[in-house]
Formats: structure tokens, C-alpha cells, sequence
């Protein structure tokens, strides 16, 4: 074996390849579970219809005068269906990256993982990229349906902007998937603040109705979430939504919540890491 | 600094709060030193604070007081590093992925341990070979037996090739078939043939007597006692040992009245019910001992015999290595 870890570059090459075999790993766990796996590609189109029937039943077909002069945008259907597609990313932080370390304690593998010579947070960084690998062709799949067969148009020069906002959140989220993931490993019942943080988010976050409807403090709170920015950016450069905020802004803002995140993720996790180690909690589920 | 294949602990404490006032002290100011090739065991019952020991050393704990090397390396500033050059075997069957086979396994962890890309088939090969799972290799580990798996463990851990092992209950809940293999592993192949320093807890007797250089009686968190297998029982004052082998129900408690024993343990193996007494003069208390326990229980065999480590650890700390 090597005497020594080696430089920087040997060490980010070290991490960067644990990280894709955690993600590799996952897969191969995930596809031995085949209904399951088929399910969780259903189950967004599932989730995802009663917002349309709710609103045909409301506006009595799928446009919307009030809702044109509130966004831009009078297809209640492609208003939605952005805004649910992106959203599904914050499975990928409350759910994915928050359990990643839970369930290995679940499958009894985590203090064998730890043994090893990579920083702990790399786990949950593998994770992070497998689930977003596979919410990323959840999101494709339920795209080409959703579009096909609604007959839905969207701006395709604004793709690569639109997926630049949508890196932007997601890195966001990444710091929110290592806060829980750290209070999960060491202060275990802590998974009720995923619960409880995925429901904020998806309340505030302008999934279904505009920013203008939610009441003042909720709207606030809104303006703190990487979500907020990354819908309203996405629906923008694929639909035209009006925006409230200039462009540079909305890059500004979710630039500036990724460091803040992500600092503060790691920050939380480093210390839950340490708190675990002291408490001996790491073992026991 | 880098001494390779050396453990040094001095002084470490591990204690756990249990409410508000309560505490268990898991590890209690222990302290030694294993030299590069050595194997050394840590022997004692269940709940000694072997298994948090090893996870101090390993870095899944952090210790409250004291330091510990490994390898040369401080498990609290290099932990990266600590982790790099020890295999630590724990967790038995639980620490592989069912779901997954032995290959997928293995190169899992070897990406974990950054082996280099071009050795990886070549050493996975190798090691399933030498544990003989060859013909397992693409099957799914929840199909394997036991044994097997704590086969394919021992591979995971020697996966990165490391120089220091930590072995943790190594042939816990394994027939006697897998138990023979894993340990003569151990001792012949990773010892004696690649060199490896060992740090093996057990509360079998006599694994830790057949496999180990040195030993350390370990009991509620202290260690008791500390040398080779042989001197630890030319340590006992008395040399020789009445055992008596019955079958009923025996309570240590109706040999109170022995005034010539040393110590009297009763111990149960196989249905079977094992006394054994330490004395320098067995013929002098042989019938009145052999009466006590007719009175409970049918005996089965007689024999003077010479202590073993569990007549030294009872001798030491009173308690037997199967309590716990």
C-alpha cells in the first residue's frame, strides 16, 4: 500500500472516484429492488395529476387570465408541470443525501465505511450524485411525457441558462442534504427535520401559484430558498414568466445561498460527525 | 514520524453518560504497546470494552483522555492516515452489502481505499482466491453462508493491504469448520506469512491462548493482566486444576464452605456443566467437592488438569470470560 495519502490532486482524484463508487453502488442496490425501482418513476406522474385536475376543475379548462397576469404564463398545466419537475430535486436533499448515512447504519455497513480513508461527508456527496443521476432521468422521463402529451412548447434557447439556474439550486440543496444528514447520524429522530423542511419548502416554494399569493412572511421566507430562485429562473428561460427580480439577481441570490448553504452543511455535518464520535452514537440505529 | 505496524495507547478513557447521572466507564485508563508483526489479544467477556477500545484506535470514537498511535500516526490529528494503514474487521456478516456480490463488494471498498485502478482485478482475484470464493465471486452475499461471508469480510479488510489489523471477535456465532479456517487464517497466513500486526479481541479462551504472542485481560474497562499466554498461567499460584465435568443445575454459591480453593468456577458449554478449581492439593478437597455436586447434579467425568487463561482471568478478576 502507499505510504501516504499523497498530494492535493491525488487526494480530490481519491475522493472524486469514492464518490462515483458510492454512487455506482447505489444503482446496483437500487436495481435489485425492481418494483420498486419501476414505481419510483410512476409515482410522479401520480403525484403530479391531481395538481392539473384540481386546477381544471378551478379555471374550468387549462388557461388562466388571472394567472397570465399574475406570471406571463395562462397554461396552468406548464406552469405546474415546471414548477413540480425541478421541485423533485429536494427529494434528492431531504430524502437521498439526508439518509444516505441513516441507512447505512440501517444495513449495518456505516462504522465498516468509515474505517476507510476518505472523509465522511464523501458518502453523502456519492449519494448526492446518484440520486441526482436519478431524479435527473425521472425529470427527463416525466418531461417528454408531460410535454408530448400536452402538446406543451418550451423555449429551447433558454435550456442551458435554464439548466445553469437549476445546478445552482441544486448545489443549494446539497448544504440543506448535509445538514440532515449530519443531525441524522447523530441525534437520530432528526429525520423529523427533513419531514419538516421538505413540507416548508415545498409550501413557499412557487411550485404551483406565484410568489404573489403566498401571505407576507411566507413570501420572506421564500426569498431564503434556493428553490424559489431555480423555479422561477427555470420557468422563465422555458416558458417566459415575468420576473419580479432582474436575472442577474436571481444568479446573485442562488450564488450566494449555495456558499452560505453548502458552508453552513458542512459546518453542521463536521460537528454532528464529531458529536456521534464523542457520544458513541454511530452504531446504533 | 511514520513507525509502521505499531499500536502505542496510553492512558485512554471512554465513558459513556447513561441519563443524566449515570455513567459507564468502557474504557478505563488503559495502556500498551504492540510491536510491528506482533499479535496481540485483548481477551475478556462480553462487555469489557473490547469492541470500544477498538473503535477508539479505529477513529469511530473519539476517546475522552489519553493518545493513541498507530502506525506512528496520532488517531486524533491524522486520522486520515491511521485509517490508510489499518484493515479493521467488525461488525461480522453486517459489514458487507447483501445485496451485492463478493466482486462488487470488494471493488466498492477499493475505491474507498484509492487501490490503484490497474491493481484492482488483480487483487480482488487474488483474494477471493485465497479465501476460496472464487466460485462465489458473482453471487449475491445474502446467499452466502455465514462463514462465507465472514470469508469475504477478511477479503474486504485486506483489501488496500494494510499493515495493521484490527480483529474484533473474529469466529463469533461461525461453526467450528469456518472457525478453524479464520483462525489459522490468521495466524498462519496473516501473521506468521505476511508479517501483519494484529490487534484481536476474543472472549474465547482458547482462541486467544492458540493465536495470540501476548495477551491482555481486559475487565470492565481496565486491563487486568498482561503477558504471554504461557507466563500469564505460570503466573497462577496454584498448578494445578480439579475439573469436574456433570450434568444438572449447579450454582456457583453451594461451594461457599471450600476453605482449600483458590477460586471454584462453574461454567456451562454444550449442556454440560464445567467445575473447575484451582488447588495445590486436589486429593485433599476432591471428596468433598465431588459430594457437593453429587447432591445437584450427575457427574460425567473427573481429571486433574493444569489452569488455563480462563483459570488465570477468574483467578484475577472473579469473573469468568463468559459473563457479561
Amino acid at each position: 500500500m502507499n505510504e501516504r495519502g499523497g498530494g492535493l490532486s491525488s487526494r480530490v482524484f481519491h475522493y472524486l472516484r469514492a464518490i462515483n463508487a458510492e454512487n455506482i453502488k447505489e444503482w446496483k442496490i437500487e436495481l435489485t429492488y425492481k418494483p420498486d425501482f419501476i414505481r419510483q418513476f410512476l409515482e410522479p406522474f401520480v403525484y403530479l395529476f391531481p395538481y392539473f385536475l384540481y386546477g381544471f376543475a378551478l379555471l374550468g379548462g387549462r388557461y388562466s387570465e388571472h394567472l397570465r397576469s399574475l406570471t406571463g404564463i395562462g397554461d396552468m398545466v406548464a406552469y405546474t408541470f415546471i414548477g413540480y419537475l425541478f421541485i423533485g430535486f429536494l427529494n434528492t436533499a431531504c430524502w437521498a443525501m439526508g439518509f444516505s448515512l441513516r441507512k447505512e447504519q440501517w444495513f449495518g455497513t456505516l462504522e465498516t465505511i468509515f474505517v476507510a480513508p476518505v472523509p465522511r461527508w464523501v458518502y453523502v456527496a456519492g449519494m448526492a450524485l446518484h440520486s441526482t443521476c436519478h431524479q435527473g432521468l425521472i425529470m427527463l422521463i416525466q418531461a417528454v411525457a408531460i410535454t408530448t402529451f400536452f402538446a406543451i412548447v418550451l423555449q429551447t434557447s433558454g435550456i442551458f441558462l435554464a439548466l445553469s439556474a437549476v445546478l445552482l439550486m441544486l448545489l443549494g440543496l446539497y448544504g440543506l442534504g448535509i445538514v440532515v444528514a449530519g443531525l441524522t447520524i447523530a441525534l437520530k429522530q432528526w429525520w423529523v427535520v427533513s419531514e419538516a423542511l421538505s413540507t416548508l419548502i415545498v409550501v413557499v416554494t412557487p411550485i404551483a401559484y406565484p410568489l404573489a399569493v403566498l401571505p407576507f412572511v411566507l413570501r420572506k421566507v421564500a426569498m431564503f430558498l434556493p428553490t424559489t430562485y431555480g423555479i422561477i429562473g427555470v420557468r422563465h428561460f422555458l416558458l417566459g414568466e415575468n420576473l419580479a427580480v432582474s436575472l442577474p439577481t436571481i444568479f446573485l441570490r442562488l450564488s450566494l445561498i449555495l456558499v452560505v448553504w453548502l458552508s453552513f452543511g458542512m459546518l453542521v455535518f463536521l460537528m454532528m460527525d464529531r458529536y456521534g464520535r464523542k457520544r458513541g452514537s454511530l452504531s446504533v440505529y | 514520524m511514520n513507525e509502521s505496524g505499531h499500536i502505542v495507547v496510553q492512558g485512554i478513557y471512554k465513558i459513556f453518560k447513561k441519563g443524566r447521572t449515570d455513567e459507564v466507564r468502557a474504557v478505563d485508563g488503559v495502556d500498551f504497546s504492540i510491536k510491528k508483526g506482533e499479535l496481540f489479544g485483548l481477551l475478556g467477556p462480553n462487555g469489557a470494552g473490547k469492541t470500544t477500545l477498538i473503535k477508539c484506535i479505529s477513529t469511530l470514537l473519539i476517546p475522552d483522555d489519553g493518545s493513541v498511535t498507530v502506525g506512528g500516526y496520532d488517531i486524533y490529528k491524522e486520522s486520515l492516515e491511521v485509517r490508510r494503514h489499518i484493515g479493521v474487521l467488525t461488525g461480522g456478516e453486517r459489514s458487507l452489502y447483501w445485496k451485492l456480490t463478493p466482486i462488487e463488494n470488494l471493488r466498492y471498498f477499493a475505491a474507498l481505499y484509492g487501490v490503484p485502478r490497474k491493481s484492482v482485478k488483480n487483487r480482488i482475484e487474488f483474494l477471493l482466491e485465497l479465501m476460496g470464493l472464487t466460485d462465489k465471486a458473482t453471487v449475491r452475499v445474502e446467499k452466502l453462508s455465514s462463514g462465507m461471508k465472514q470469508k469475504l469480510s477478511l477479503a474486504r479488510v485486506l483489501v488496500h493491504d494494510p499493515p495493521i489489523l484490527l480483529v474484533d471477535e473474529p469466529t463469533l456465532g461461525l461453526d467450528p469448520y469456518f472457525a478453524r479456517f479464520i483462525r489459522d487464517f490468521v495466524k498462519n497466513e496473516l501473521n506468521r506469512r505476511l508479517g501483519k500486526t494484529i490487534l484481536l479481541t476474543t472472549h474465547y479462551m482458547d482462541e486467544a491462548d492458540e493465536l495470540c504472542e501476548r495477551i491482555a485481560f481486559m475487565n470492565r474497562g481496565k486491563i487486568e493482566a498482561m503477558d504471554t499466554p504461557v507466563r500469564l498461567k505460570q503466573s497462577m499460584p496454584q498448578k494445578q486444576v480439579l475439573e469436574i465435568k456433570c450434568q444438572g443445575a449447579l450454582d456457583k454459591g453451594i461451594f461457599d464452605g471450600v476453605r482449600e480453593a483458590a477460586s471454584i468456577n462453574v461454567s456451562h458449554d454444550d449442556g454440560l456443566v464445567y467445575v473447575r478449581v484451582n488447588t495445590d492439593n486436589p486429593e485433599v478437597i476432591l471428596s468433598n467437592i465431588i459430594e457437593l455436586v453429587r447432591e445437584k447434579a450427575k457427574i460425567v467425568s473427573v481429571r486433574v488438569t493444569v489452569p488455563t487463561l480462563e483459570d488465570v482471568f477468574v483467578h484475577l478478576t472473579g469473573a469468568s470470560l463468559k459473563d457479561g
